[in-house]
Formats: C-alpha cells, structure tokens, sequence
C-alpha cells in the first residue's frame, strides 16, 4: 500500500475513532479537575491537578453503589428472563411450523418499536394497581418484553443455522423435542444467545423513562436515574457529575469493549434495536 | 425416561408444542404491551385526575381529543418534535454515512474503530444529554471556549430557545450517527468488491464510483435506517430532558416530555392518554412503513 493512502486510512480511522471517545474523555478530564481549576478562565483542558476527590464524593453525596446494584439487578434478571423466553419463542418459529409464522414475526418487528411513552402511561398505572412501584420487578418485566423481539431474532438467525440432523439424532437417543432445545439447539447457538444476552442488557441498563417513571424512591433508582440526582436546582456540580458519570460508563464500556465483534453482528442481524 | 414416555413426549404434536414454547412470550407481551395499549386508548375517554379523585373518572368521549386539537402547547411540542425530526433524521443518515465509509477503509487494528461507533450506541441518552450539557455550558464549556478562541463572542447556548434547539439536536446527531452508521456499514460491507475493481479498470474516479456503486447498492439500507431513525425520533425525550428540561419556559419541549408532564406532574391521565394515544398512531404508521420495507429488502436479500 502507498504511503499516502495509509496516512489517508489513518486519518479516517482518528476520526471515527475521536468522534466515538471524545465526549467520555472530556468527561473523564473534567471528573479530575478541582471545583476551583474548572473556575479558571480561559478553561483548562488537562487537569493540572489530578484528583480523585470528586469520585470520593459521588460515592458518599449519593448512594451511587446503590445505583450500580439496582441497575445490575435489574439488567441481568430482565436479560435471564429476556432470553429465556425469548429463546423457546425463537425455537417454535424456526425449527416447529407455526401457522402465520410471518406475521408473527412482523408483530414482533412492530412491538420493537412501540413508543415507550405510550406504554409508560398505562404500564405505570398498572404496576401501581399491583402495588409493584418501587420493586424490581416494575422494571424487569417492561424490560424482558421490550428486548424480546432483539432477543429473538437473533436466536432465530443462529437457530436457522443449527443442522436439523443433529436434533433428530438427539431425539432418537432419547431426548424429547424441548430436551433437545437445551442440550443440542442452545449450546450449538451459544453465540447468539450470548449476543442477544448482551443486547438486552445493554438495553436494560441505558432506559431512563421508565426507570424514572416506576422508581420514585431514592433507594430504588437506577443509574441512567440517579446521575441525574447531583444536579442541584441552580447549580450543576461538572467535576461531581463528571465523577459519577465515568462511574456508571465504565461497566458497560467494557462489557462492549470485550464483546465489541458479537454487537456489532447482533446489532445489524435484525435491523432493530429495542 | 422410559421408551414410552419418550414416545408420548414426541407424540406431542407439532403444532401444541410451538403454542407451549410461545406462550410464555404471547403471556409476557399481552401483559406488557397488549393489556396497557387497551388500557390507554380506554383510559383516553375519560377524565381521569389522580390529583382531583373526587371529580370521579367520568366517560367523555372525545373530548381529550377535542382539547388537544386547541391545546397550544400540545401543538408546539409538536412542533418541536417534528423540528428534531427534521433535522436530525437526514442529518443522521448524511454523519452516519460519513462515518460508515471512513470506518469501511482497511485498518490493520479495527479496535478502535468499531469502539468509537459502538460507544455513543452503548452510552445511555440521559448521559449523552448531560455531557452535551456540559460541552454547551455558557462559562466552562467546551463550545464556548474554542468560540473564544477564534475570537468569537460566547454564545447563551442553552438560555436561548434557538440555540437550545440547535445544541440538542447536536447531541442526538452525535448520539444516533453512530449506529447508523453501524448499520449502513453491514450494507457496505455486503457490495461485492469485484464492482469497484471493474469500475477502476473502466477509470471510472472514487466520486463515480462512489455514485454509480456505492449509493444505489446501499439504498436498502439507507432506507431501513432513514425510517428506524425517523421511528425513534418521533419518541425525543431522553436528550432534551437532559439538556434543558424542555426549557427555557417550554420551548424545547417534545410530545413525549409533555405526555410525561401531564400524566407524572399534572396528573392527569385522562388527556394524557389520549395525548400517548395520537403518539402511539404516529409511531405505528412509521412502523408499518418500515415493517414493508424491511421485508421487501429482507427478500431482495435473499434472491
């Protein structure tokens, strides 16, 4: 390759690259700086000097581990709920025939994107009505269901690709058809279910309108929720917020970090996202 | 398990296995979305006051729906949300294609490429809003410094209803181009290369190329992308929330912020769900554009 076209690929990939990073470094900057450097003017950019007294602070001015173990709880019980239904429901459409099987699917694509804010009000009168605001559970079941359609096509796609012969061999061994599900259809497709896994985490763990519709109780917000709780009613506390920001990044940050090739074939799979 | 007992098992026909295996979803979804969609076209014609319990919960027919077609605020929130739409649903599709094409070059480490689209998708939209907030700030922010610098006057970003609109669709541009961007590079990455190579043998420029192979091999999902952006952009609420609050006074408010403030803070579901009524209309005629499309590309896709 000539020199010229690989500093012109370079370039291109600083760009994108910059354009995806730059905001969660500023924040990062900002989170390290004292109330009093980021008073200065013209601004700083690097922290002259670094602190972690603003992480300090986000623990103790809010019950930011709170935040971080609600927001866990109810990503990885909606995600096991999520994909647990989600994986028999793909079964049944790939591998049973199922009468209007198309239009199924097509209901699926469209409860994908059902707008939240016309759920959210019925869904808050009805946990209310069940006495479920403030609990987990007026979360992880909206969440199950709205990364259901993800979830599901998804497994579909791997299913599809699961050779029939292998569930029949199983099924002569012994095995009944749901048998066969668990022991030879899901583990062959343990990438998919691993991909549809992460998705509805991630969907879990970034939803704010419902999160701040059902949990009115500090104790019980998430973390979309909580972080913005240190804003005060005049006065934004950047290094604070900043502090607590990076905080509720990092989790997820690395969860795609690792799994980034997965996602990114989860994500163009269906089309959708939930 | 006995030979028997298998053989029953499998004898379970076909088809009331796939209804057991689907039920679970059918149950979850008639709870979640089926029962509360009823429940809100229903509440829609009543007047429902959390806040007044003693006016009752009386039927008044259309009457939710009469005062919003007189409600001005309704209307410019309306408005707003069609402004974002407007701007930030081909603003998408033009950063987003950018984005998909530079990211479609051939680097040798693809880390942090597919890192720097994957982030703005995976960072929630209350957080992005924030850290826009952040960049916008009159005195420490970003923005306003680098104005500075060219020695430009800073500008009241987000106490001024204009440039308030102008900085959050900013934000949703950043937060949305990326995945976008994903999704219109799986259909990069579906052109054949031997195309671009006949072209350069025929001498044909990279804008030709670009022209010739690139845009009509990627209508489709351009197309797919355009109406799922346009989809999600009818349901504004995270970013401006973040940003300003639907402020200053209400000029930056969307239909789903002012839908939350009528039923959490108003409390009153009745007009509320009529408003969620109409929004969820709207969003179901995008949706049945784009099921349509997905479909017949689905098909193409598979010729």
């Amino acid at each position: 390759m000539l020199p010229k076209r690989r500093v012109v690929v370079w370039i291109a990939g600083a760009i994108v690259a910059i354009n995806g990073f730059f905001p969660a470094v500023w924040i990062l900057f900002t989170s390290l700086k004292t109330e009093s450097e980021l008073m200065q003017f013209p601004i700083t950019y690097l922290p002259a000097a670094p602190t972690l007294a603003n992480y300090y602070q986000a623990f103790t001015e809010q019950p930011l581990p709170r935040f971080l173990f609600n927001s866990f709880v109810v990503a990885t019980l909606s995600t096991a709920l999520c994909v647990l239904v989600s994986a028999l429901a793909a079964y049944a459409l790939t591998r049973l025939r199922v009468p209007r099987r198309n239009l199924i699917m097509a209901a699926l694509m469209g409860v994908a994107m059902f707008p939240l804010i016309s759920l959210m009000v019925p869904l808050f009168k009805l946990m209310r009505e069940l006495g479920l605001l403030n609990t987990y559970l007026a979360l992880i079941l909206p969440y199950a269901v709205l990364s259901m359609p993800v979830c599901t096509l998804v497994m579909a796609s791997f299913f599809q690709e699961i050779p029939p012969d292998l569930e029949a061999a199983a099924m002569i061994d012994g095995c009944s058809r749901v048998g066969a599900l668990f022991k030879v259809v899901i583990p062959l497709s343990a990438p998919g279910v691993f991909t549809a896994a992460i998705l509805a985490f991630v969907n879990a763990w970034d939803e704010f309108l419902l999160a701040l519709t059902m949990m009115n109780r500090a104790s019980m917000r998430t973390l979309s929720v909580g972080i913005t709780l240190y804003q005060g009613e005049y006065a934004f506390p950047w290094p604070l917020i900043s502090a607590a920001l990076i905080v509720a990044i990092v989790p997820i940050s690395l969860l795609i970090a690792v799994f980034q090739e997965r996602v990114v074939g989860g994500l163009t799979a269906g089309g959708v996202k939930g | 398990m006995s030979g028997a007992a298998a053989r029953s098992r499998k004898d379970l026909s076909e088809r009331t296995l796939a209804f057991l295996l689907l039920a679970p979803a059918a149950i979850l979804l008639a709870l979640i979305v089926v029962y509360p969609i009823a429940d809100l076209v229903y509440s829609s014609f009543f007047t429902i006051q959390l806040a007044q319990p003693w006016l009752g919960e009386p039927f008044v027919g259309f009457d939710n729906y009469v005062h919003a077609f007189g409600d001005e605020r309704f209307w410019l929130a309306v408005v707003h949300t069609a402004i974002y739409a407007v701007v930030t649903v081909p603003g998408a599709l033009v950063l987003g294609l950018g984005l998909a094409l530079l990211a479609n070059l051939p680097f040798k480490r693809k880390w942090p490429v597919r890192l720097g689209l994957l982030l703005p998708w995976a960072l929630p939209l209350v957080f992005a809003g924030l850290i826009f907030r952040w960049f916008f700030e009159y005195q420490q922010g970003l923005v306003n410094d680098v104005l500075t610098r060219f020695g430009i006057e800073p500008v009241a970003w987000l106490t001024d209803p204009r440039l308030a609109m102008g900085a959050i669709c900013v934000a949703i541009l950043w937060k949305t181009s990326s995945f976008m961007a994903l999704m219109l590079l799986a259909g990069l990455q579906t052109i054949p290369k031997s195309l671009y190579e006949a072209a350069e043998v025929d001498g044909a420029s990279t804008w030709q190329q670009f022209v010739e192979i690139t845009l009509p091999m990627l209508r489709p999902a351009i197309f797919v992308a355009l109406i799922f952006r346009t989809i999600t952009a009818i349901q504004t609420f995270d970013i401006p929330y973040a940003m300003t609050g639907g402020g200053p006074g209400e000029s930056t408010e969307t239909l789903a912020m002012y839908i939350h403030k009528t039923t959490l803070d108003f409390l009153d579901f009745g007009y509320g769900s009529a408003l969620a009524t109409l929004m969820f209309v709207i969003s179901m005629i995008a949706t049945s554009v784009y099921l349509r499309q997905t479909r017949r590309s689905a098909g193409r896709g598979a010729d």
